[in-house]
């Protein structure tokens, strides 16, 4: 795993600077979310293929794919957070500020 | 975190440009990421003794193909791998090097090239080996034809290098190591490499056992009489410098007339006996008024003229029980034609020539005829046979040493014996009268040795 990240700094920084951008838009973005029973779908999938990578079930370059999908997708998330959370934070600052609010 | 939540539900678009950035990293790095595993792997097997070794990385798995020499070697070089940072899975595809039964190995030597065959035990030996086998042969060529295998027998490499070594000194053969057993066969380079490579053997490691059937050039020597000339040729070999001294002197005394050429050099290898069946050869060559001595290895063998029918046919009987054994003696030997028929002062000349060329010699204080003389008899005898009619007295002379009435006496009987050599070659005894002199007629004064020496002799005198 540290080998894995120390291969691919650059895309694992790569995707977290698009989850935190996809973060900060996220809360404010008035377009469609995903349902919770899709939620929960996507979470399930996500831990199949958690579980799948760590047994070691996809033999060579798809299951290097897999794992590098998966290391990718993490950062991601993170960015996603904590973006949200930075602009979530943001906005309520920022909220008291205007009179009659 | 019920925030977090809601505000997940609107994450996913940020996955299409993740999907794409996840294409490009698979696209761009997965050949980049294998060989770097490839890389780390084959630098982890670098100290590790295999051979064949092939890593083939698909993806984060790497494939291993391998002969390893033991299992402990090839477990290790598979954990090895195994612990390369990065690498997931090791698809072992090792095996052992196939364990050879006798384990036999080989070094040809033919007339332009020694192949190395056979099997040898691990990469570094088989290496070893070509290097040793370079570096001992000069220019010559060097094939490989060895193959790895298990089984070979202890300190295989201390005696195979030192048989590579023998190579050089076969012209051509074949070396061979199966289990612990050495055979060699084949044909020394030179004279004495034979002897030298027997030696070597020695040194091989112990628990080998050796069969050494190398053969080396033959060991000649050659004596040729020139009758024209009037010069004795010796060419070839002698053993050293010590017999190569007693060979000349010997050829010195039994050639009274015959200047003697010496090209012999000194070699090792000599079959043993050399000098005791040479010089009684060169004795019977000395006999001969042309002739060839061949000494090959064991064959003695000689060819040429003798100047009467009796003499001819105690040439060819050979030196007989003082020839040593082992040595075969062949003569071809044909009679020179009787020379023409001359009158008593003619023979009394040539008598006088031939006596002050050489003188008949005894055995010191004895009437028992040297043998080195026999050639200085035959001439005399041939001679006596070209005067039949001549009636000849044979005088015996001594020096001053001794009593008077001893040396009649020796006198007498030197003469006598003379006289009885001339009749058992065939000629009439009644041509022949043995006088003795004692030390009555000197030649010389029988103050110095060389004065005494002149003294000493047999006279022919036609009457």
């Amino acid at each position: 795993m540290a080998y894995l990240a120390a291969f691919h700094w650059g895309w694992l920084l790569a995707s977290l600077l698009l989850g935190f951008a996809m973060g900060w838009i996220a809360v404010v973005h008035r377009g469609p979310g995903v349902s919770r029973a899709m939620a929960r779908w996507l979470a399930l999938l996500v831990a199949a293929l958690v579980a799948a990578s760590v047994a070691n079930v996809m033999p060579g370059r798809p299951g290097y794919w897999l794992e590098l999908g998966l290391i990718m997708l993490a950062p991601y998330l993170v960015g996603c957070a904590v973006g949200s959370w930075l602009r979530d934070w943001v906005l309520s600052r920022s909220v008291p500020a205007k009179p009659g609010a | 975190m019920h925030g977090l939540f809601r505000w997940s539900s609107k994450w996913w678009p940020g996955l299409i440009p993740l999907l794409v950035f996840w294409l490009i990293a698979a696209w761009t790095n997965t050949v980049a990421l294998e060989s770097d595993l490839a890389a780390r792997s084959g630098a982890a097997l670098k100290d590790t003794v295999l051979d064949k070794t092939r890593v083939a990385v698909e993806g984060r798995d790497v494939t291993l193909a391998a002969d390893a020499f033991s299992e402990d070697g090839r477990r290790g070089a598979v954990a090895l791998v195994e612990a390369v940072p990065g690498v997931r899975l090791v698809n072992d595809e090792t095996r052992l090097v196939p364990e050879a039964k006798p384990f036999v190995w080989s070094a040809e030597r033919d007339v332009v090239r020694v192949t190395l065959g056979g099997s040898a035990p691990l990469p570094a030996t088989k290496g070893r080996m070509l290097e040793v086998a370079r570096a001992s042969l000069g220019g010559v060529e060097v094939v490989d034809q060895m193959s790895l295998a298990r089984g070979a027998p202890p300190r295989f490499d201390n005696a195979a290098q030192l048989l590579i070594e023998q190579i050089a000194k076969l012209k051509d053969g074949k070396i061979t190591i199966s289990d612990s057993n050495v055979t060699l066969s084949g044909m020394a380079r030179d004279l004495g490499g034979r002897e030298a490579i027997a030696a070597a053997l020695k040194n091989l490691p112990e628990g080998f056992k050796v069969a050494n059937d190398i053969k080396a050039p033959p060991y000649v020597f050659q004596a040729y009489k020139d009758p024209v000339a009037v010069t004795l040729t010796l060419s070839g070999y002698v053993p050293d410098n010590n017999a190569h001294a007693a060979l000349v002197a010997a050829a010195g005394r039994k050639f009274f007339n015959e200047k003697v050429v010496d090209n012999l050099k000194a070699s090792v290898g000599a079959p043993s006996g050399f000098a005791a069946a040479v010089v009684p050869a060169l004795g019977a060559l000395s006999r001969l008024s042309t002739g060839t001595l061949v000494v090959s290895d064991r064959e003695v063998k000689l060819s040429g003229d003798a100047l009467y029918d009796a003499a001819a046919t105690q040439v060819r009987a050979g030196p007989g029980r003082d020839f040593p054994q082992g040595f075969q003696y062949k003569a071809e030997i044909s009679v020179k034609p009787a020379a023409a028929p001359v009158d008593g002062t003619v023979c009394q000349q040539l008598f006088s020539e031939l006596l002050s060329k050489g003188s008949i010699r005894f055995e010191p204080a004895r009437a028992v005829i040297d043998p080195d003389s026999a050639g200085l008899l035959d001439r005399l005898i041939e001679t006596a046979l070209r005067c039949p009619a001549a009636m000849i007295e044979i005088a015996g002379h001594t020096d001053t040493d001794g009593d008077d009435a001893s040396n009649q006496a020796l006198s007498e009987k030197r003469a006598q014996a003379v006289a009885d050599y001339l009749v058992k070659a065939g000629l009439p005894p009644d041509r022949f009268t043995a006088v003795g002199y004692g030390s009555t007629q000197p030649v010389a004064g029988n103050d110095t040795d060389e004065g005494k020496a002149q003294n000493r002799r047999i006279e022919f005198l036609v009457r």
